[in-house]
């Protein structure tokens, strides 16, 4: 066991080294956004250059995008899925809608902050946003995480009962397992 | 293409002295039933004149008139001519005769006329929820619904768009074009 803290130190730079050049990203696309990803990911772009794929099931994912507008019914899906994640877990709002609404500014049925619901780590704006802005919010959230502050997770677990009222504010029916991590 | 649409119409009146029509360039042609008629209508045209194909029903909400128009979009593949049967009815307590006896996908449109405008139909049990859940204000696609009053009330807004101009006004500005009055009421 390690119980020096410098030695600890260390550790946390190995791990995050190697958190950072394997990201599993859901595949699981909210809004128009999710058009964006295919040319991400396939050869043009080849976002496995940096380590970034897909990954099929909540629990294997590190990474969720939530690309584009997000209606009330999409959240309550969104927040299950979160809560299933693993940690480590790291959050990119995509797309102009998620920051503030963008075009859907007026819609009664989709949310216009994100970062009230489920804790961001990185926006990525644009309306879509191209590959090669995904890529480099990819690069940011690397960076984060190399640096240590992709701490979205932690907030959310400290802070639960703020997200928590403002998800119930907008899901009367609040039929969802509590999870205790 | 005349021929077909005189022989039709022809064919309709005879059934239905009431209904009127109204012919488009093309292959389109409008008649416009009382409610009553609307299934025996249909039923006439997809067993008796070949129309099979049900492409779609619209909605209209003539908020002025207080009436709601319901529009059956027909189409026969051997005519290639597509007919749309219009049919208005009142605003308040709004009932419609129920055509999913004659067609089954109209149980979809139908569910969502009962979901965006509240308008009822006749002896339907289907499941209630199609796009929405759980809501709770008047129907969100009726025009009286004032959907940025209610995005306000219910959604967290981030600052720094306030200024954000009409684009309207640019373009006046920038090409001398005038807007008509209708287009006045819903600028910014």
């Amino acid at each position: 066991m390690i119980n020096d803290k410098n030695s600890q130190k260390i550790v946390d730079i190995i791990q995050n080294w190697a958190r950072k050049h394997s990201l599993f990203v859901l595949a699981y696309g909210t809004g128009c956004g999710a058009i964006e990803i295919p040319p991400t990911m396939t050869s043009r772009y080849d976002a496995e250059r940096f380590g970034i794929r897909g990954a099929a099931t909540p629990r294997q994912a590190d990474v969720l995008l939530i690309t584009g507008y997000l209606t009330t019914k999409t959240l309550k899906r969104v927040i299950r899925v979160y809560e299933q994640m693993q940690d480590p877990k790291y959050v990119i709002g995509f797309g102009s809608c998620t920051i503030n609404g963008g075009m859907y500014y007026d819609s009664y049925n989709t949310i216009k902050v994100l970062d009230k619901y489920l804790p961001v780590d990185v926006y990525i704006n644009g309306c879509m946003p191209r590959p090669e802005s995904v890529i480099s919010g990819f690069v940011k959230l690397q960076q984060l995480i190399a640096d240590g502050k992709a701490d979205g997770a932690t907030k959310y677990k400290e802070n639960l009962d703020y997200y928590r009222a403002n998800q119930k504010k907008i899901i009367p029916n609040w039929v969802m397992p509590e999870y205790n991590w | 293409m005349k021929e077909i649409k005189s022989k039709l119409v022809e064919a309709i009146k005879a059934t239905y002295p009431e209904a009127t029509e109204k012919d488009y360039e093309g292959n389109r042609l409008d008649f416009y039933v009382n409610k009553q008629c609307v299934p025996s209508v249909l039923t006439y045209l997809k067993s008796g004149l070949g129309y099979i194909h049900l492409s779609h029903i619209a909605f209209v909400d003539w908020l002025e008139e207080g009436e709601f128009e319901l529009i059956y979009i027909v189409w026969s593949p051997s005519e290639k001519l597509k007919v749309f049967i219009r049919a208005r009815v009142e605003r308040e307590n709004p009932l419609m005769p129920n055509i999913e006896n004659i067609w089954r996908q109209a149980n979809t449109y139908q569910r969502e006329a009962r979901e965006m405008y509240g308008i009822q139909f006749e002896s339907f049990d289907a499941p209630q929820d199609l796009m929405l859940e759980d809501w709770e204000d008047i129907p969100p696609m009726r025009r009286d619904f004032d959907t940025e009053a209610y995005a306000n009330k219910t959604y967290f807004h981030r600052s720094g768009r306030e200024d954000a101009l009409d684009v309207r006004e640019a373009i006046i500005e920038r090409s001398r074009e005038e807007i008509p009055d209708f287009a006045k009421k819903y600028s910014r």
